[in-house]
């Protein structure tokens, strides 16, 4: 189904919710105001569901929000997910955060976001893209003086490349028809990149990863797992992490974000996606995925059922690290 | 996290887990030493350390 | 002071001059991100760029800055005494400085250097041994709304030399004396190379189009403002992290911690942000600004009027358009201003 086809199923499902008040606000997208960078919209009436979109530029999770606004308050909102937000939903639910009666959600099969940075870097990093838009398999880039053509295909987010799970896992309204579950990336292949090195490397690829970083905390507002009233890195007593642009400072903070989220990353790539720095987080939180997945045989969100491993001890849970 | 801080280069045996009942306090001496003599061997740690006398 | 020229196969003289006595710095590219970085020699020199990705006001204003160096040992000869921290060595000049962000300096020396009392060392030392050598934008981006808060791509405040591509040639014009005396080697410019800037100028300034309007800001009660139903919505995607803020030419917030490790201690300011939970909590656990809607419209009540109010009708933003561009949910501060000024 072409995106445009998905942007009208998803007002005409969002004017029908909040019209029967079933819901009080839809969450989804709606067109930015530069290329590339739809964004997160809150419908509250019929009227304003037309404001809402579907493109591959739909890239923030917008299971954030559900945990970043007083539900209690809003009573049931519908959200637009596709099968990581989806995933990221039930790891909500899962961990008491909401409940399943009071989300409604509008399912989309992720025809695979696309990153802005590998768009701009495909047409020349100093060129100024005005206008983007997609026809079929390919994008159509606009700007001062040239017209492109860029294969989405090239220009695809690191995640979604490997994604294990393209159609959401639970729905109360599926947009289109379910698509392949996978884009035919091997996640083994790539996650965990600084396995293979040495020590010493390992440690100079990460330093280095993270060199850009201005802790501005945007990986971590803008995901889905983070929702703690302080972080860790706000505490004040005791402060735990140094606030400054020391190198062990910025480490530290990344290093502990990543393994708070193990066992309940869903590799959606939000954080990547929102990073104004284009750092590759996930060359980090990927480990744990992988290691989640080998160790426990586990892969967060697929279900409401199975037990999220950290939240639960089984007497054959790997311990060779326990003496 | 023992697998991650290796993954980042940092020496696993810098980081020790063990189970040790209050009663076990012959098990408790025997860890703590090994701990120490892991770590001595391996030497000043070389990541993740901030030294404000030399930092500007 | 008179227009000079600058021919770009001249510019190699004109750089090595500058570094007899200065650490130069230009935008440069790397890995496809526009940063600031020196500048070893005028073929590395970028012509064709919007802007660096972040502000230059880290040279002035670094994101981790060491205030003071203390022993905390009363006992030791020189315990308790606070050590300055060195003042900068070499003067710098930054070339190719784009109009709006000298102009944001400009705006922060009036709240970093108010008056005897208020007049920040750190700030006013590297402001003061450094040059600013501009490069007008003749090709402004979309995001750009200079033109629109008191700015524009041709601006001069806040800059010593400001510099018109002309193709082959730079038009240089002296700002300041410091500027002049820069100068001082180059021939002056004809009166067609100067009409010649003057149609950029012109060009420049008439491509933007989006901007924001401020009149009805300017004449409103501060309360009318502070109580618009407009914040209810407006914050409602905001994430709450730094990134507005950090990438701001004119955000100026900072936090100040003391680090101690055992008797050595240092005390240092870091980049704080409005955004923050933690930037307005009390010691009491009460914070004023408890939700995402009291912080959002912090910053665009203190760039669009509280800045205003206090400095003479000076607005703290310069339209540089980088928050437009790096927001992760596309918060658009022109949407934001002009619904405020509706």
């Amino acid at each position: 189904m072409e995106n445009q086809e998905v942007a009208q199923k998803i007002q005409e499902v969002a004017k029908k919710l909040l019209s029967e008040g079933k819901v009080s606000c839809v969450i989804g997208f709606e067109k930015g105001t530069v290329p590339m960078r739809e964004r997160p919209f809150f419908a509250y009436t019929p009227e304003e569901a037309e404001r809402l979109t579907w493109t591959s530029f739909c890239c923030n999770n917008l299971a954030n929000f559900l945990v970043r606004r007083d539900l209690g308050e809003a009573g049931k909102v519908a959200v637009v997910a596709q099968g990581c937000v989806s995933r990221n939903i039930v790891g909500l639910i899962k961990e008491n955060q909401i409940s399943r009666e009071q989300v409604f959600v509008i399912g989309v099969p992720s025809p695979g976001m696309l990153d802005r940075r590998k768009v701009q870097a495909e047409v020349g990093a100093e060129k100024v893209i005005t206008e983007v838009s997609e026809d079929g398999e390919d994008l159509i880039v606009k700007g001062k003086g040239f017209e492109e053509r860029v294969p989405r295909k090239k220009v695809m987010r690191d995640n979604c490349y490997t994604c294990v799970q393209r159609n959401p896992v639970i729905v109360d309204e599926l947009i289109g028809a379910e698509t392949e579950p996978t884009h035919g990336g091997n996640i083994d292949k790539v996650s965990a990149p600084w396995e293979k090195l040495q020590a010493d490397d390992r440690w100079a690829e990460f330093a280095e990863n993270y060199q850009t970083c201005i802790r501005c905390y945007a990986c971590r507002d803008a995901c889905p797992l983070c929702y703690c009233h302080v972080c860790f890195v706000d505490e004040a007593q005791p402060q735990w992490c140094g606030k400054t642009q020391d190198e062990s400072d910025v480490l530290t903070y990344h290093v502990l974000r990543a393994f708070h989220c193990a066992g309940r990353c869903t590799d959606c790539g939000a954080c990547e996606s929102a990073c104004p720095m284009g750092i590759k987080v996930r060359r980090l939180t990927s480990k744990i995925e992988k290691d989640i997945r080998e160790m426990y045989g586990y892969q967060a969100g697929m279900d409401l059922e199975s037990k999220p491993p950290m939240s639960v001890y089984r007497p054959d849970d790997p311990q060779e690290f326990i003496k | 996290m023992k697998n991650i801080l290796e993954y980042v280069g940092i020496e696993p045996d810098r980081l020790h887990f063990s189970w040790i009942s209050s009663a076990e306090a012959e098990k408790f001496q025997k860890t703590a030493t090994q701990v120490c003599e892991a770590v001595r061997a391996l030497g000043p740690a070389q990541h993740m350390i901030k030294d404000i006398r030399k930092v500007a | 002071m008179a227009d000079k020229i600058l021919a770009k196969d001249k510019l190699a003289e004109f750089i090595a001059a500058l570094q007899k006595d200065k650490d130069v710095f230009a935008p440069k590219l790397d890995n496809d991100r526009l940063v600031w970085a020196p500048l070893e020699k005028a073929d590395d020199i970028v012509w064709e760029f919007s802007n660096t990705e972040m502000s230059p006001k880290d040279f002035f204003f670094p994101q981790t800055e060491c205030m003071m160096h203390f022993k905390n040992d009363p006992k030791a000869e020189d315990g308790m005494i606070m050590q300055a921290e060195p003042e900068l060595a070499k003067e710098r000049a930054l070339l190719n400085i784009r109009p709006c962000d000298a102009k944001a300096f400009g705006v922060l020396d009036m709240i970093f250097c108010q008056d005897e009392m208020t007049n920040d060392v750190y700030w006013r030392d590297k402001r003061e041994k450094t040059l600013l050598i501009g490069l007008a934008c003749n090709d402004p981006c979309p995001t750009c709304f200079c033109t629109t808060v008191g700015c524009g791509p041709h601006n001069e405040a806040g800059l010593d030399v400001l510099l018109v591509d002309l193709g082959d040639k730079l038009l240089a014009r002296p700002i300041s004396d410091k500027g002049a005396k820069a100068l001082s080697a180059l021939p002056e410019a004809a009166a067609d190379d100067a009409a010649k800037a003057a149609e950029l100028k012109k060009a420049a300034e008439d491509s933007i189009t989006q901007g924001v309007g401020t009149d009805k800001i300017s004449g409103a009660e501060v309360l009318d403002l502070f109580n618009l139903p407009m914040w209810d919505r407006v914050h409602e995607s905001c994430l709450n992290c730094g990134t507005c803020t950090f990438c701001c030419p004119t955000c100026h917030c900072f936090d100040i911690q003391d680090e101690v490790q055992g008797e050595a201690g240092r005390r240092v300011r870091n980049w704080d942000y409005c955004m923050s939970w933690l930037f307005t909590v009390h010691g009491t656990g009460h914070n004023p600004r408890h939700g995402k809607k009291e912080r959002v419209r912090q910053r665009f009540m203190h760039k669009f009027k509280y800045i205003p109010l206090k400095r003479g009708g000076e607005i703290g933003c310069v339209g540089c358009g980088r928050c437009v561009q790096l927001c992760p949910v596309n918060i658009d501060v022109r949407e934001v201003v002009n619904s405020m000024n509706a």
